[in-house]
């Protein structure tokens, strides 16, 4: 719109100065757009081309059409695991996200003094090396030496055996999850800065408790927030690969098996490439639907200059 | 009447007192792994075992952090990951600021739309282009080399470019625009005006670069052909024996690794929980 | 951590190599003495006229890995006169063949001359997918004599007839039981039970429950058998996998005898609660192994977790016998667990031929006589047994080792050219048999072998 009310001033000026803006653009872009080119379109049609071959890396790849997508969808592992991928983010991303939103508007809660080291302890599990947060999970999780169970036994109650039960295991994932929202936690706690003080002063005039604010007020206007962060979640969910590898490698009887671990173990310990290329442009799918839906109907991301 | 104003002034107390409580009860189990960590990596194998759990080792030994120090050689992997880091961080700083500022300071046919497939990639799953990527590298002849874990990090990171894309679009237009209408040369407005500005979110950058970096397991186990060349996240799996998972060592090499991360991050907080901060709320 | 991981640092396989030499041309055999940690070991010396260096992938890691590093170390002065050296990587999981490393080295041309990994399972596979050098002729060059290797190793050595695989040590399977828990149950621990009825007769006497759970169990059918998902099916007369007609067959008597009894067992005593109540975290080498702390009574896993016991339970009795088996099962039997060598496809010819001056090294008796005594682990000829210290001192169990190693029905099962996947499969298929005890063992068993048979037909 701008750009338009520009050419009726100067046209000629204007053009030059766009192409030139535009040359610049795509110079200061430029070692993206290689990068783009021969790390990720390259490979990316490579492995299209591997979704529709039976390629085990060693030989050649063989071409066989729309088999392996077809196989996936009868191959009860991959059901599996789409559905405890689901499950994290039905139940793991929601459960997540409401401690997170909980914790961030108590400590946001006004006139509370000494707070500003929980802000620190909340914050620094996600600075953890994975490896190490996974090793120290395991050990957080046993059902007999474990801190969890220890617990939960000084309250009179005997846990589950977590990571070796069908029942638990994921459970135990989302407590990891939770334990490493730090992030969700910072990002909630600028969002609750930007929520105006008079909107609370009016609602507290009106004789709304904090309760009450938090639904009417809080809740509403963190919303984009909130979003954002789901998403953040769900894309992690999508590609979690590294937490269940360690820690159970799928077990037990598939309750943790993942998406992204299920394609690790296709590729990597069954030689499947060509069956995990498929897997992995399903995902690649799915993501891009996610994304398509967030930038047009969330408006997420969307530029906010153009003036 | 006065009796009412105490009532009123001690229920808000109270309630202050409830939530501080909660949230500080909340705080403690967070820090529970945490203390874990520490206090089992001082512990002996069998202790670390001992039904009902102990809370502390009966004897502070540094024994474990002895056999990591000489079990394995740490400080060449630490040297290793070191040169990791330092070259990912410098490549992130050069590059996504250029790009970024490409993305929200220019304008040129078809950026929004590009920068969308900039989104795109931030969920692509790496496994998708994992070993295309390796054979390429193969030919290059530069597997076994610390270059595949470096160079790509020269090409900019869709996270990195998003995050400083919106630290630059909220830069206002007049500061670069009156520096153009004088004509001065795009990269020098980039280099002069705007990059001094940006510190706080180039910090970030830095720093997020460097804990992908430090943490990155899966990376160097693909690309690094020889133990010579190994990093601290592989230590863990070559400090286990094929039989004994020796817990007790892990527990001292997964505190030696957390270790430096919580330093930077107590020397670096305001940056890093501005970076944090900066990334969600532009959302 | 993985179960698999158990065979490492044992070597075995000392062969006689000295006494019939040289029916090879080119091999020229000397003996010198070289140094092996802290003792003079002595060892042959072949010359094939050849010299330079060579790049090995090993699997070991922590300890183990610092006992490769002394043979190289022994290796290369050994043959530091003929200017020969074996530089080594230590490369984890298998030496990457369990995650995709060794596979992109192959594939990209950065693969090492020679490897040892300790999942023969995976390396069968790579065999199978023809990633490996066909080592016959090899073998016969270098003089090492791979015919009297026990028949049951030879399973995992030969793909259609080739030879790919060398393994440098072997492994039995055996029952392990407290003979104090025995006696306080009123068994006699001098009679450990030699078939399946009275296993479960034992099992049952030695279960003690609880109002809430179980206090211990007499034995838990699935413990200790994590990643070699057909060890117990085999030991039980089953053959996953018959190389001769190319069938994937996990629909047999004895295989759903097997399965049967596994899932009768979950459907008596729920799995969540015995999961809860024995997981461990180490696996074998943790305080916490259910054996040690006496959760449970017996179990069944390799000689490896003598070892195990001697480090970490030092005071717990126990006893060995074989392993117990249904009517129609292998008597007095067990599966082969190895740690094989390999060398990589597209290894040039003279290099493969300096590897394999390594391997035929590390056949030798007197460079694994300390992992003989450590592990337990055995030789992969029969006479090697003779030059052990432990069969010299006349040790029980290393006996016992020896009887079941000479059994005629020993071997490996399920290696074929999908077996990494079909190990998977069966387990993550015999763990839902056990959290779903409503489910029917045959159709499940039947529905797996289907898709792995369609797997295996469309290579």
């Amino acid at each position: 719109m701008a750009k338009e009310k520009k050419k009726k001033v100067n046209p000629y000026k204007t053009s030059v100065m766009r192409r030139k803006e535009a040359r610049n653009g795509l110079l200061f872009v430029l070692p993206w757009i290689i990068g783009f080119l021969a790390f990720t379109l390259y490979p990316i049609a490579a492995s299209l081309y591997y979704s529709l071959c039976n390629y085990t890396v060693i030989k050649p790849p063989r071409f066989i059409g729309t088999a392996n997508y077809r196989a996936l969808f009868h191959d009860a592992t991959f059901l599996a695991s789409c559905r405890n991928t689901l499950f994290m983010i039905c139940v793991g991303v929601p459960v997540t996200t409401v401690v997170a939103v909980s914790v961030s508007i108590l400590l946001n809660y006004k006139k509370l003094r000494g707070t500003s080291w929980m802000r620190v302890v909340f914050f620094i599990p996600t600075l953890v090396p994975t490896v190490v947060a996974c090793l120290l999970w395991i050990w957080v999780m046993q059902p007999d030496t474990g801190i969890v169970n220890t617990l939960l036994r000084y309250i009179g109650i005997q846990g589950p055996g977590w990571l070796s039960s069908v029942k638990w295991a994921k459970p135990a994932f989302i407590l990891m999850m939770i334990w490493t929202c730090g992030n969700a936690i910072i990002i909630y706690l600028a969002g609750l800065q930007d929520v105006s003080e008079t909107l609370y002063d009016a609602a507290a005039i009106d004789g709304a408790g904090f309760f009450k604010q938090t639904i009417y007020i809080t809740i509403p206007l963190l919303r984009p927030t909130i979003l954002y962060n789901v998403v953040t979640l769900i894309i992690g969910v999508f590609q979690w690969f590294t937490e269940p590898y360690i820690m159970t490698e799928g077990g037990p009887s598939n309750a943790t098996m993942f998406y992204s671990l299920y394609l690790y173990q296709n590729a990597f310990s069954f030689f499947k490439m060509g069956y995990a290329s498929a897997q992995a442009y399903i995902m690649l799918v799915v993501a891009m639907l996610v994304i398509l839906f967030l930038f047009r109907v969330l408006k997420f991301g969307e530029t906010e200059m153009d003036s | 009447m006065k009796n009412n104003i105490r009532l009123y002034k001690f229920s808000v107390f109270l309630r202050r007192l409830l939530i501080w409580l909660l949230l500080f009860g909340f705080a403690l189990l967070f820090l529970l792994p945490f203390f874990f960590l520490f206090t089992g990596s001082f512990k002996t194998s069998s202790e670390l075992f001992t039904v009902p759990f102990r809370w502390f080792p009966k004897k502070w030994s540094l024994n474990n952090y002895r056999a990591v120090f000489t079990k394995i050689p740490f400080f060449r992997y630490l040297r290793n990951t070191l040169i990791i880091v330092f070259f990912n961080i410098i490549g992130a700083l050069v590059s996504n600021s250029l790009i970024a500022y490409g993305f929200a300071r220019l304008r040129w046919p078809g950026r929004d739309k590009i920068f969308l497939i900039v989104i795109a990639t931030m969920i692509l799953p790496y496994q998708v282009t994992l070993i295309p990527v390796y054979i390429m590298f193969t030919k290059l002849k530069w597997i076994g080399t610390f270059l595949p874990l470096v160079v790509p990090g020269f090409f900019g990171n869709a996270f990195y470019i998003f995050l400083m894309r919106q630290f630059l679009v909220g830069i206002p237009r007049e500061l670069t625009e009156s520096a153009r209408i004088d004509g001065a040369n795009e990269f020098m407005i980039y280099l002069r005006l705007i990059i001094p500005i940006s510190k706080p979110v180039l910090a970030t950058v830095a720093i997020m670069s460097f804990m992908r970096s430090w943490n990155d397991f899966l990376g160097p186990l693909i690309f690094l052909a020889s133990d010579k060349l190994y990093t601290l996240s592989l230590a863990a799996s070559m400090l286990r024996s094929n039989l004994d998972p020796n817990w007790e060592l892990l527990l001292a090499l997964g505190a030696v690794m957390v270790m430096p991360v919580l330093v930077l991050f107590f020397l670096l907080q305001k940056y890093f929980i501005q970076g944090i901060t900066m990334s969600g709320i532009k959302g | 951590m993985t179960l698999r991981n158990r065979r490492a640092l044992v070597i075995a396989g000392a062969m006689v190599l000295s006494a019939a030499a040289a029916y090879s041309a080119s091999a020229d055999v000397t003996t010198k003495t070289v140094h092996m940690g802290d003792r003079e070991i002595v060892t042959e010396v072949v010359d094939l006229g050849i010299s330079g260096e060579f790049s090995y992938w090993s699997c070991f890691t922590g300890d183990s890995a610092t006992w490769d590093q002394e043979r190289i170390d022994a290796f290369n002065e050994a043959y530091e006169d003929l200017g020969i050296k074996c530089n080594v990587q230590f490369v984890p999981d298998g030496a990457g063949i369990n995650n995709g490393k060794l596979i992109s080295a192959i594939s990209g041309g950065t693969a090492p001359d020679l490897l040892i990994t300790d999942n023969p399972t995976s390396a069968y596979q790579y065999a199978a997918e023809g990633s490996f050098l066909p080592l016959d002729d090899i073998l016969t060059e270098i003089d090492l004599k791979v015919d009297d290797f026990f028949d049951g190793c030879k399973d995992v050595m030969y793909y259609d007839d080739v030879c790919y695989l060398v393994p440098q040590d072997t492994n039995v399977i055996l029952l392990y039981y407290r003979p104090d828990t025995a006696e306080e149950c009123g068994l006699d621990p001098e009679n450990p039970p030699t078939n399946l009825d009275e296993l479960n007769v034992w099992a049952d006497a030695m279960t003690v429950a609880t109002d809430s759970g179980y206090d211990r169990f007499g034995i838990i059918p699935w413990l200790d058998s994590g990643d070699d998902a057909f060890v117990l099916p085999y030991i039980f007369g089953a053959n996953p996998y018959d190389s001769e007609s190319g069938k994937i067959n996990l629909t047999d008597e004895q295989m759903v005898k097997y399965m049967t009894w596994v899932q009768d067992y979950a459907a008596k005593y729920d799995p969540e609660k015995i999961n809860a109540f024995t997981s461990g975290l180490g696996g074998m080498f943790s305080p916490d192994h259910p054996f040690m702390t006496g959760k449970v009574g017996m179990t069944i896993t390799g000689n490896w977790f003598s070892e195990a016991l001697r480090q970490y339970a030092p005071d717990v009795q126990y006893k060995v016998c074989p392993v117990p088996v249904p009517e129609g099962g292998r008597v007095k039997s067990s599966t082969f667990g190895c740690n094989v060598f390999a060398i990589p496809y597209g290894t040039d010819e003279k290099q493969a031929e300096l590897a394999s001056l390594f391997i035929r090294f590390c056949e030798q008796g007197s460079v694994n006589e300390d992992n003989f005594a450590q592990w337990r682990s055995i030789p992969v000829i029969d006479a090697a047994f003779d030059d052990v210290s432990l069969t010299k001192n006349g040790d029980e169990m290393y006996a016992l080792e020896r009887e079941i190693a000479n059994s005629p029905e020993n071997g490996i099962p399920a290696l074929c050219a999908v077996s990494a996947e079909l190990s998977t499969q069966f387990q993550t298929v015999r763990e839902s048999l056990i959290y779903n005890t409503d489910l029917d063992v045959t159709e499940e068993l039947q529905k797996l072998q289907d898709q792995m048979q369609l797997q295996l037909d469309t290579k």
